[in-house]
């Protein structure tokens, strides 16, 4: 009885076995991506600023003739978004079959 | 203003691409009804990813996003940030699980996972505030477009816009005219990037990609003129920018009319691959957008004009369409460019005054006043509501309390608040429950607004809590809440909790 309790408690941090386990570790693999390249980079850039305005290494330095630090919040953070998304994609896909009895893709 | 000219070509251009809409969809309609059962799998994931494009695209990408970068600088950058990396939390967290549990409006999710018509009432109350508050932005852009294409002054130009997409709204549905999205994204993302390209042409830079291209123009604005347009720390600090980030993005992840996009496609697989399409065609524009700034600051300063502050912001939402204008673009492509910008704006507001509509009639007409209604008194309180809601709109977007981007904002902040926790423990928490989910929305209301209503008097309420960034505190304040409530008060029922486990998320094992 307890048992059959168990097996239908639905919680992000604490994910019963199999698939919703695989499933969560990559969720929170992919979202460790997402805020820390995000937010740690704003945080780098304070760290290392200047002067109040923010200026230091990163404004000088250029990338496709943009400043560093533009290049990589206007640019760059939007393409990694867009692969962070790929991977989860490719890893559910694939994570999916593995678990999938039938190897039924038509599933729902 | 008074004296502008009306512009008759970019008007006949406008026009031309609003009754094109029209016609295409009516064929698209005549062909639909042909070949029935096929449609669903017509459009496939790149198509499906540029329908949520066009959904998302409106007079804040357009117009909103450009006009606050063109002020702000790097400040403006935590929009871009925000509207791209909330699709990503969109997806690893709701995407597939929303479409197993088979409840696509925000209202009724909220109302079957919590078994609750307080909640239900709730939630509906919500989108609908979202709705408008996000129509206004809207209004605003039109009402700006509509003033320069007329030559009249903005208020003139809101009510006149305001009736012409009332009535397109009115004959489209009239007509049952299909939404054709992918054509939508192809007219946005077009009238955006040719003008951009032709400008970065004109400057001497690198036009094919005007998205690099505009990098020599920061570096032209800093040496010719000194003008440092990417200090990051000139326009808000730290904080700010990290909170106004967090919220945009947590409210893309919560925005009704967002959520309910992922039942189109025909499974799981394709939804999710749809979102990485839709992202990237939503990225196409806004690694365009800071280009426009940079290049309305050169010419500005080139021709010897640079505006003050006040100047500056009453004409920064309209920015993009004067920078064209400035930057001697053909008529014919700022007639394009126009009307990209008014398309966008007319079909966010079709979307969101027929969501708002719907949940007035469906949520709470008919689930909670009068459960015997006929059809066909539904379709008339929800043509009623309509209207209703158009008025409402239009009175506030007459004295706009903002800049496009930031009244979207605040749209946004009320979604993060609220929606968003309310989705993200229905799905991955099973013990969440309707009082949980009850005290944590009205909270996160009160969050939302605690800004402009006891902001004087508690200063720190303003500081923590800014009216477009509130969500970087409020919601994991709320999620706490609706934690500890939920603790505190008895367990949903047993169905419900074995449902998310066995259907939204054991559905392989």
């Amino acid at each position: 009885m307890d048992k059959r309790q168990e097996s239908y408690e639905v919680n992000l941090f604490n994910p019963k076995q199999g698939y919703m386990r695989g499933e969560v570790v990559l969720i929170l693999a992919i979202l460790v991506g997402w805020g820390v390249v995000n937010f740690g980079f704003q945080a780098v850039l304070w760290l290392l600023a200047e002067n109040p305005l923010g200026e230091g290494i990163f404004t000088r330095l250029t990338f496709f003739n943009l400043p560093y630090h533009f290049w990589f919040t206007a640019q760059f953070l939007p393409l990694w978004f867009i692969i962070l998304c790929v991977i989860f994609n490719i890893c559910l896909d694939r994570l999916t079959e593995r678990h999938s009895r039938r190897r039924d893709r038509t599933y729902e | 203003m008074n004296s502008d000219p009306v512009k008759f070509w970019p008007l006949l251009i406008v026009t031309g691409v609003l009754v094109s809409f029209v016609l295409a969809g009516l064929r698209a309609k005549s062909q639909e009804m042909s070949d029935y059962g096929f449609s669903g799998r017509y459009i496939g994931r790149i198509g499906g990813g540029a329908a949520i494009a066009s959904n998302w695209m409106s007079a804040a990408s357009f117009l909103g996003m450009a006009g606050l970068l063109y002020l702000q600088g790097y400040f403006a950058l935590a929009y871009v940030i925000g509207w791209t990396g909330g699709y990503v939390l969109l997806l690893v967290l709701m995407a597939g699980q929303i479409r197993r549990f088979g409840k696509y409006t925000a209202p009724d999710f909220v109302g079957a996972r919590y078994d609750s018509d307080v909640a239900r009432l709730l939630a509906a109350l919500i989108s609908i505030t979202i709705s408008v508050i996000y129509c206004v932005a809207q209004f605003k852009g039109i009402g700006m477009l509509f003033g320069w294409l007329f030559g009249v002054d903005y208020g003139r130009g809101v009510v006149l816009g305001g009736a012409v997409v009332v009535c397109y709204v009115v004959v489209c549905g009239m007509l049952g005219v299909a939404r054709n999205q992918q054509l939508q994204y192809f007219v946005v993302i077009v009238s955006f990037i040719l003008p951009l390209m032709f400008l970065a042409h004109r400057f001497g830079y690198f036009w094919l990609l005007p998205q690099f291209g505009y990098g020599e123009g920061i570096q032209d604005l800093a040496t010719e003129f000194n003008i440092n347009f990417t200090a990051p720390f000139a326009s808000g600090s730290l904080f700010q920018w990290v909170a106004l980030c967090f919220t945009l993005m947590v409210g893309t992840a919560g925005l009704p009319h967002v959520l309910s996009r992922f039942y189109i496609l025909p499974n799981i697989r394709d939804a999710r691959w749809s979102v990485v399409w839709g992202l990237f065609f939503i990225a196409l524009i806004y690694w365009s957008a800071p280009a426009y700034a940079v290049f309305a600051r050169l010419l500005e300063a080139r021709g010897g004009y640079i505006p003050d502050p006040v100047a500056a912001g009453k004409m920064a939402d309209i920015m993009v369409l004067k920078t064209a204008v400035m930057g001697g673009v053909p008529v014919w492509l700022t007639g394009l460019l126009a009307a990209g910008a008014v398309s966008a704006a007319f079909f966010t507001v079709t979307g969101l005054l027929m969501t708002g509509a719907s949940s007035l009639s469906h949520d709470i007409y008919y689930r909670l006043i009068n459960p015997q209604a006929s059809e066909s008194r539904k379709m008339a309180i929800a043509k009623g509501g309509t209207l209703a809601l158009a008025a409402l709109v239009l009175i506030i977007s007459l004295r706009p309390p903002a800049l496009i981007a930031e009244i979207t904002a605040v749209a946004f902040a009320l979604a993060g608040n609220t929606i968003f926790p309310a989705f993200l423990l229905g799905i991955w928490w099973g013990r969440a429950n309707r009082y949980g989910v009850i005290a944590g929305m009205v909270l996160g209301v009160m969050i939302t607004f605690s800004a402009p209503l006891c902001g004087n008097a508690i200063p720190l309420v303003a500081r923590i809590f800014p009216i477009t960034s509130s969500a970087f505190c409020g919601a994991p304040l709320v999620v706490l809440v609706m934690v500890v409530v939920s603790l505190l008060t008895p367990p949903p029922s047993e169905e419900m909790r074995r449902f998310l486990a066995e259907v939204v998320h054991g559905h392989l094992d």
